[in-house]
């Protein structure tokens, strides 16, 4: 393994985004600490300035193809990883938004508010582009890192203090899983680089190895049996931070899964496949049955992320190019969705000062807008068309049902059904449910703003979603040699020969 | 512009409320103006279409066909046969007429229009798909509308189970009651539909996907997998269950057809008549246009099951309605009866019997329709849905009162309205198959009368009572027309089934001669004969509809 530390200048350029955030982060630094009396709102859209800069240089790579490798390959830009930060740096825009109304809840330390949700986003840009075990533990600490301190900013809270504990102690519990995880790995294999590993003798250290890594994988996007920090962290963390934990990390930590099961072990895949799916099943299952019991709509949102991400574990469990296609499309409905459905809790929570679903009564006569825009957000979550929530969901079928997992789609298509229960339990409150109090309420610029862009995105994708599957295929050309060995012979004539 | 007709009908709706959200609810009169004028450019077009269909030709026709995803292979692949026509006509005027029925509606009313508009669209795009995606996006998006129709406008059903009589006994209420556990909320009734029927629906899924899978063509079309896919063996018997009882649930044979009438109770007026009319028949037409088109082979071996399930679904439907203290239990439960027949006419697999069983979800939609425009009206009169304390009301309204002789006789299949020429012929197509079938199917015409006149006599004759003596007829044009619209169109098509007739048997004859010529693959002759070609004997319509009328 050759390591070559000089860089060229067509190296600087694939590092270009992530260096201007950096730099753009400093300057946020200096100008909130400079200027004593900045108001919050303007640091806010200078941070989002700078994201959108950012975001920019990115879409120029994916037009122009830009593509490379860097640092002896522990640092890859090909079209998946723009993809990936893409969607990271969409989040974190609709996040600064949702955030302006909220700041002024924090007592102290406003302006390094935007600063850590920028760097956490940063990090996260960088694990999109993780190709090594060493880059995947930096970037994965990296990122966290700031989450710490965004989940417990509420310091006088006590929730939000619990919720930043927790996090904190199973994050670090999680993060020495990873690094002995990696360390096994390396003492078999000897190397660290993905694309290395292909075809290394599965010994006893190497599988257990990739047991820790997936562990720690799995606490980062919270599937069943690594959930547990989920709902108190979700419900006591600061709202917009709720929402940025529930898709960014989840968004990244699926780069790396990605890059580790369909390069680094894609050999194995019949025996990887088996704990995709079980760790499928068992989050699909737990989070929605779950869900049901809750009475607050941050701890709903909690388990219901845990059921979307067994949804999205089908398409890796695939295994396929598809299924890849599949995973992307589907992080991209959640997105909006997810993002929208915070912002219309904030909306709320900023009126009634409550996150209840019982204070959910009478939305629709309270304020027709927000009760519609729940409404659709919760039912793209639950997968109804004509949203985008229900093409993504289809996709994942139809490329898991190509490989033939059909007891993992059953479960899948009950599990759809189950959750409709509990988002219906909320509409209902919202429609049917008379108010207790019928003062109308009020929503303000950037609440609008991220509900409009989470409407229209749930909309759009889901009436005409076909610009947005070629983005998703194109990204993930690299995938294309994939061929599940079911889909190799000819398709078996019996239901479950599969 | 003829060849858009099948978009202006489908997405007439849907602008209506995409301009609807833009109004605001105090424009009252533009509200309604928006959702009458859309719901008119959809029944106009429908008119059109079902005049303009060509039954002499046959097949597919006014075909569309806009690629939606290449990945998927999925395209919106609209085109309506002989059997889609009719029951987009209609869903076009149970639309129409149910703006009207419900334009009296007080709270949230451009909400109210929106959702029914949207219920309305996403019912005719079923009726009008060639995708197996669509057909499932389209009939999944007609479940959700439902929810919200019932549970902000529809009814609770407790205050009225909790009724006592004049002596302050607790009376005996209906069958139904028993059945739905007590809870008799609207939130009840509306989660129980959705997810009875998203429930049933994801089996239908799965299927659809099995389909997608084993036929190896990566492609949803209907017209490619019909002429392409091949399913033999378990498999085949396998998705032609989930299709059949998935879609079976919502049409609703029996026994899935619990959350049927204590949705249309819990249902206002407008809703009911389209979840009566139209709504079930989704079920049927699915079951045709999936598990008839793409397996016909199997729907051949199981279509008995739906013979076996049929008689359950009359007699069980008719007698509960014949208890039922309910008017909308009444009606619902006599819609699950009824549907039976076109189960039986469905099983037979016979040219009569089907074409029976299309016109008689055709006829079924304007006999019910009117029965439940009636039922709403008599209810927001007196406020009341409870038989037995009604009664005299043809004095108040004898308008209403004379149209529901007429909607009562429709259902009953009175010759002169187009129930009958439906019932006729589903009886006399399944007579060589099913005579046990038939026999039952004619008792339950019989029973179909006692619960009518039954409920007929109760609420519109006998003695009324003092507090029902403000109640007022329907003398307002806006409110005589959606029955005035309803009846016309039964009793002018029992008169001149003519058109009906040959529109549906182009549509019906392919399919029959598919499923029932077509030898099993393994003893395949050297010559097949394929399916539509020339070689296959069929009856012609005009010799056919001669047995008909002449009985």
């Amino acid at each position: 393994m050759t390591f070559s530390l000089t860089l060229s200048a067509s190296d600087l350029l694939l590092l270009l985004p992530e260096l201007f955030l950096t730099l753009w982060l400093c300057v946020v630094l200096a100008v909130d600490f400079s200027f004593k009396r900045i108001v919050q709102e303007q640091l806010a859209y200078l941070t989002i300035f700078g994201v959108i800069i950012t975001l920019a240089c990115l879409a120029w790579f994916d037009m122009t193809g830009i593509t490379g490798t860097l640092f002896g390959k522990m640092f890859v830009v090909d079209r998946m990883a723009i993809f990936f930060k893409v969607m990271i740096l969409l989040a974190t825009i609709l996040v600064i938004l949702l955030s302006i109304d909220y700041v002024h809840r924090f007592s102290l330390f406003r302006g390094e508010y935007y600063f850590l949700v920028a760097m956490s986003a940063l990090g996260m840009m960088f694990m999109a582009s993780a190709n090594d075990l060493l880059s995947l533990f930096v970037t994965l600490e990296f990122a966290t890192f700031g989450f710490y301190v965004l989940v417990s900013y509420l310091r006088d809270d006590m929730a939000s203090n619990e919720a930043g504990l927790k996090f904190f102690i199973l994050g670090v519990f999680a993060a020495g899983l990873l690094a002995y995880g990696i360390s096994l790995v390396y003492g078999e294999t000897g190397k660290l680089v993905f694309s290395d590993m292909t075809g290394a003798a599965p010994t006893t250290g190497l599988v257990i190895g990739f047991l820790l890594i997936f562990a720690a994988l799995g606490f980062k996007i919270g599937a069943v049996p690594f959930h547990s920090w989920i709902p108190d962290t979700y419900h006591g963390a600061p709202t917009p931070v709720t929402a940025f934990l529930s898709i960014a990390p989840k968004v990244a930590a699926f780069a790396i899964l990605l890059r580790l099961f369909l390069v680094a072990l894609a050999t194995f895949k019949p025996a990887w496949a088996l704990l995709i799916v079980a760790a499928s099943i068992l989050s699909m299952t737990y989070g929605n049955i779950v869900a049901i019991a809750q009475r607050n709509i941050k701890r709903l949102l909690a388990y219901s992320g845990i059921a979307q991400v067994g949804n999205v574990l089908i398409g890796l469990a695939a295994g396929t190019k598809m299924g890849t296609d599949s995973i992307l499309f589907y992080l991209l409905t959640y997105l909006f969705a997810n993002l929208g459905a915070f912002a219309v809790i904030m909306a709320i929570s900023n009126s009634v000062g409550s996150d209840e679903i019982d204070d959910y009564r009478g939305l629709n006569r309270r304020s027709p807008f927000l009760a519609f825009a729940m409404l659709i957000f919760l039912l793209s979550l639950a997968g109804v068309p004509p949203l985008a929530g229900f093409i993504g969901k289809l996709y994942i079928f139809v490329a898991a049902i190509k490989e033939g997992l059909y007891i993992l789609i059953t479960v899948g298509l009950v599990n759809i059904v189950v959750s409709m229960y509990y988002y219906l339990i909320v509409v209902k409150k919202m429609y049917i449910n008379e108010p207790l109090d019928s003062s109308p309420i009020k929503t303000t610029g950037p609440l609008r703003a991220v509900i409009y862009v989470g409407l229209a995105g749930t909309l759009v994708i889901g009436i005409y979603p076909q610009p947005f599957l070629d983005w998703a295929v194109a990204a993930t050309l690299m995938f294309s040699n994939l061929i599940g060995p079911a889909a190799s012979v000819t398709p078996p004539v019996t239901p479950f020969g599969g | 512009m003829a060849e858009y007709t099948l978009l202006i009908i489908l997405f007439a709706p849907f602008l209506g409320a995409l301009a609807l959200i833009f109004v605001s609810n105090r424009q009252v009169s533009l509200v309604r103006g928006i959702a009458a004028g859309s719901a008119f450019v959809s029944l106009a077009a429908s008119v059109y279409l079902f005049y303009a269909y060509d039954s002499v030709k046959g097949g597919y026709q006014f075909i569309q066909r806009i690629e939606w995803s290449r990945q998927l292979g999925i395209s919106l692949h609209l085109g309506v046969d002989g059997i889609g026509t009719p029951l987009v006509l209609a869903s076009g005027i149970l639309l129409f007429a149910g703006i009207f029925v419900s334009w009296h509606i007080k709270d949230r009313m451009k909400e109210f229009y929106i959702w029914i508009l949207i219920l309305a669209a996403a019912t005719i795009g079923v009726f009008m798909s060639l995708d197996l995606f669509f057909l499932y996006f389209f009939y999944e998006m007609s479940v959700i509308p439902m929810y919200l129709l019932l549970g902000m406008w529809g009814s609770h059903t407790k205050k009225y189970l909790e009724m006592t009589d004049p002596e302050g006994m607790k009376q005996r209420d209906s069958v139904g009651f028993i059945f739905n556990f007590g809870a008799n909320s609207k939130e009840y009734a509306a989660m129980k539909l959705v997810l009875f029927l998203s429930a049933f629906a994801v089996a239908a899924l799965m299927g659809i996907l099995l389909i997608y899978k084993f036929s190896g063509l990566n492609t949803f079309d209907i017209l490619i997998l019909r002429e392409k896919a091949h399913f033999s063996g378990p498999l085949a018997t396998l998705i032609w269950l989930l299709i059949f009882f998935g879609f079976a649930s919502i049409a609703p044979i029996w026994p899935l057809h619990s959350w049927s009438p204590v949705g249309h109770a819990a249902a206002p007026a407008a809703t009911s008549m389209l979840h009566a009319g139209v709504l079930m028949k989704l079920g049927h037409f699915s079951i045709i246009r999936v598990a008839f088109e793409i397996l016909p082979e199997t729907t051949r071996e199981l279509m008995p099951i739906a013979a076996v399930l049929c008689i359950f679904s009359i007699i069980y439907g008719g007698l509960v309605a014949y208890y039922a203290k309910d008017t909308k239990y009444v009606i619902g439960y006599s819609s699950s009866s009824h549907m039976g027949y076109v189960f039986l006419g469905m099983a037979a697999l016979d040219y009569i019997s089907l074409s029976g069983a299309v016109i008689y979800m055709f006829a079924h939609a304007m006999a019910t329709g009117m029965l439940f425009a009636m039922a709403g009206w008599v209810y927001d009169q007196t406020h009341t849905r409870d038989i037995p304390s009604l009664g005299g009301l043809s004095n108040r309204m004898p308008f209403i009162s004379a149209a529901f002789v007429i909607g009562c006789m429709a259902s009953i299949g009175m010759p002169g309205t187009v129930n009958f020429i439906a019932e006729v012929m589903i009886i006399v197509g399944s007579w060589n198959k099913y005579p046990f079938q038939v026999v039952v199917a004619v008792l339950g015409i019989v029973l179909t009368m006692a619960y009518l006149f039954k409920m007929m006599r109760g609420l519109f004759y006998g003695s009324m009572a003092e507090k029902y003596s403000h109640s007022h007829d329907a003398v307002a044009v806006v409110d005589r027309m959606p029955l005035l619209i309803m009846i016309t169109v039964s009793i002018s098509f029992g008169i001149f089934p003519g058109h009906l007739y040959s529109v549906v048997r182009s549509g019906v004859d392919p399919l029959i001669a598919r499923i029932t010529k077509v030898v099993p693959v393994a003893e395949l002759p050297t010559n097949i004969p394929q399916a539509n070609s020339p070689t296959m004997p069929l009856p012609a319509p005009g010799e056919a509809i001669a047995k008909v009328t002449s009985r």
